[in-house]
């Protein structure tokens, strides 16, 4: 982090003191959410989630493939995560940080647990299962990208087609079913700046946030993952503050995904 | 889905491509500027069923200090293709040999056309991700990381513009597809100066006479002008609009 | 008639000398995406990089305090120097700074003096190409924004503007506007209008 950035630091914290965000919003507020699905016909199932100026593209293929020897008889999921250096200044070429690593832990953690993939539907025959990669392609950084890659994660999931395994070939063209999926998952992600917290935070408050917490949650409000990141600290009020936060949010999170049409 | 001929498809029945193009016909492009925030320039581009995102960061400092020279900015382009971009297998992740090669043929079209000596000590990153691919990529990133390089501010020689043509039995044919990719007798991407018809880069691959060079290269400084202009309008558009919405 | 150029666009069929060109083979060629005024015969760039000029007023931020010199980050591809012993003011890394550039020199360092720290305030980046609009002729936008914002506003020629005080965010909305709509016509009245309405 360069000095740029500690001198709108000062300027951040000095307006948080006042009640205000930098782009106006309030702190319980998110920016404006745009989601598509389908934008990439090649893969079986992809999405792209813009959370302002934060772009997140996600991908899926499926493939067959050997079941993991303590489960012969499900499927796999494997997300994996890319801060491709064209999103930000920051983001340099080379393998997976441990920031990209632990994005896709925490999105993986979240559609694992909701069990949104029917991972006993992806059993084919005797050492042969569907394999579902979740790619998540960060395109633009500008904060929060643990909602915006579960937005993008869960909406092309609920949207993939699901290929067949016929005579020991892979067929991807056709009419195929889709895949299939039991409800959703959603996240919300609060950062702490100066004691005050804030919901969905930019790049900028990212960057002097001390804080970060993020609560995953489905249709009933079963809490189905939670991530604290950074050096600092959240009281017992503060982290049941944010619950109640996330169940109220995630109902406008589940109606972007319900919304969406391939 | 192809009529086989022995193990291959047919890429020509009728006089008609697999798509229903005519030789010298090239795919639908479409190209947008300004598409990602933080990126000092970038653009995205749709060819055929390519879609491909170019950003360019710099002119910056030189990382490591090693690297940098005194006289000029050195360029690094890198080229990959996501992992979910193929109509086949999920793809690993990371650079492979031929995202290697692919780069630094990319570098070197825009080495020499970048004025690099006005930044010595500066270094200037294209990145072209392939998001969707269907044959004729690193042809359509070059076209597409002109946009961003223009957009981005840097002073360039020209606007460079990129294509492929190829060889079906005994045609020439322009701007092959995956399927043509796979199958043809000869395929020959190009890049051009379009100032003066300069080739760029030039690869080839298969089997071609001296004429049929010369045919491929007419096709492709023919598709040029179609190539050129979809860039400039790219290039101009976000101006235009905002030029129209205050008149 | 102005119109909309690109690189490698043929400004002129015969060798002329003007800035963003160069010539080849008899004939001149732009150098980058602009727009060329036929009457003054000048290209106008539309993007892009800060061509550092003696005298340049410009806003930057000191990362290192190395004794005989001060490195300043000017956002930019260059890096800004400070000679110490000729600074009056003592610095310090983090301090935001508004000085002059002296000169410009081969190694692509920016020397910079009579350096002046700024206190508090808001540091926005614009394309330096933006710059020249949003001062305007005779600093007649410059001024427009400071009594519509009542902000103290300082322009850095490298792109980094520093605000303060009034009403920052309209300020900011303001600079943001000049930024996107530089290159049209009428610009100064919806900046005038667009302060009538929000008035400080």
């Amino acid at each position: 982090m360069g000095y740029i950035d500690i001198v709108k630091n000062e300027y951040i914290k000095e307006i948080l003191h006042k009640g205000i965000r930098d782009d106006g919003r309030k702190f319980m507020q998110y920016r404006s959410i745009q989601a598509s699905v389908g934008t990439i016909p090649n893969a079986e199932g992809s999405a792209e989630v813009d959370i302002g100026n934060t772009k997140v593209l996600a991908g899926i293929k499926i493939d067959v493939d050997t079941p993991m020897p303590d489960k012969p008889e499900e499927g796999n999921l494997i997300v994996s995560a890319e801060l491709l250096p064209l999103a930000s200044p920051d983001y340099d070429i080379g393998p997976p940080s441990p920031a990209a690593i632990e994005l896709a832990r925490v999105v993986d953690r979240g559609i694992r647990a909701a069990n949104i993939l029917d991972t006993q539907s992806l059993f084919i025959e005797k050492d042969k299962v569907w394999s579902v990669f979740i790619d998540i392609y960060v395109l633009n950084y500008d904060g929060n990208l643990f909602d915006a890659s579960t937005l993008s994660a869960v909406a092309a999931l609920l949207h993939t087609r699901q290929p067949k395994y016929e005579e020991e070939k892979v067929i991807r063209e056709g009419t195929l079913p889709k895949l299939k999926t039991n409800g959703m998952v959603t996240s919300c992600t609060f950062g702490k700046i100066n004691g005050n917290i804030l919901l969905d935070p930019d790049g900028s408050e990212e960057s002097i946030m001390d804080t970060r917490l993020t609560i995953a949650n489905d249709e009933n409000n079963n809490i189905k993952a939670m991530q604290k990141g950074l050096h600092g600290t959240f009281s017992i009020k503060e982290v049941e503050s944010m619950i109640d936060t996330t169940f109220e949010k995630s109902k406008d999170l589940r109606s972007v995904l319900s919304s969406l049409e391939n | 889905m192809f009529k086989l001929e022995g193990n291959k498809p047919q890429l020509i029945i009728d006089g008609k491509r697999t798509d229903g193009r005519g030789f010298d016909e090239l795919r639908p492009i479409k190209i947008e500027a300004n598409i990602l925030k933080n990126a000092n320039g970038s653009a995205y581009i749709e060819w055929g069923n390519n879609k491909i995102l170019a950003a360019v960061y710099g002119p910056k400092e030189a990382l490591p200090k090693h690297t940098a020279d005194p006289t000029m900015a050195i360029i690094k382009s890198r080229y990959t293709m996501a992992p979910f971009s193929s109509l086949e297998e999920h793809g690993r992740s990371g650079p492979n040999r031929r995202a290697t090669e692919i780069s630094k043929v990319t570098s070197e079209v825009f080495e020499n056309i970048i004025m690099r000596e006005m930044f010595p000590g500066t270094e200037i990153d294209i990145f072209i991700e392939v998001l969707q691919s269907d044959g004729g990529t690193r042809a359509a990133g070059i076209t597409v990381a002109s946009v961003a390089l223009a957009a981005a501010g840097i002073p360039m020689y020209d606007l460079p513009y990129a294509v492929s043509a190829g060889k079906i039995g005994d045609q020439m044919v322009l701007d092959l597809n995956k399927i043509e990719d796979n199958y043809s007798d000869a395929d020959i991407p190009m890049a051009i100066s379009p100032r003066n018809g300069d080739i760029l880069l030039l690869q080839m691959d298969g089997s071609i006479t001296k004429e049929d060079f010369s045919t491929a290269y007419s096709m492709v400084k023919k598709a040029g002008a179609t190539i050129s202009k979809i860039q400039k309008d790219a290039l101009k558009a976000p101006y235009e609009k905002i030029i129209e919405k205050y008149r | 008639m102005n119109r909309i150029i690109v690189p490698g666009e043929v400004i002129a069929e015969k060798e002329i000398r003007m800035p963003y060109t160069y010539t080849e083979g008899g004939k001149t060629y732009s150098t980058v995406l602009g727009i060329y005024e036929a009457e003054h015969s000048s290209i106008i760039p539309l993007e892009g990089l800060w061509s550092p000029n003696r005298d340049d007023d410009v806003v930057g931020i000191v990362e290192e305090d190395k004794g005989s010199v001060y490195i300043v980050d000017l956002n930019s591809p260059y890096t800004g120097v400070i000679i110490s012993k000729f600074s009056q003011t003592e610095l310090a890394p983090g301090d935001v700074i508004y000085a002059k550039v002296k000169e410009f020199d081969e190694k692509k360092e920016v020397i910079l003096m009579h350096p002046r720290k700024l206190y508090g305030g808001k540091i926005i980046n614009v394309k330096p190409s933006k710059v020249p609009r949003i001062i305007g002729n005779k600093n007649t936008m410059l001024n427009e924004l400071i009594q519509g914002s009542k902000s103290n506003i300082i322009v850095g020629m490298n792109g980094m503007l520093w605000v303060k005080g009034g009403d920052v965010a309209l300020a900011t909305e303001a600079i943001l506007k000049i930024q996107e709509e530089a290159h049209t016509q009428g610009l100064t009245d919806r900046i005038k209008k667009m302060f009538e309405k929000t008035g400080v």
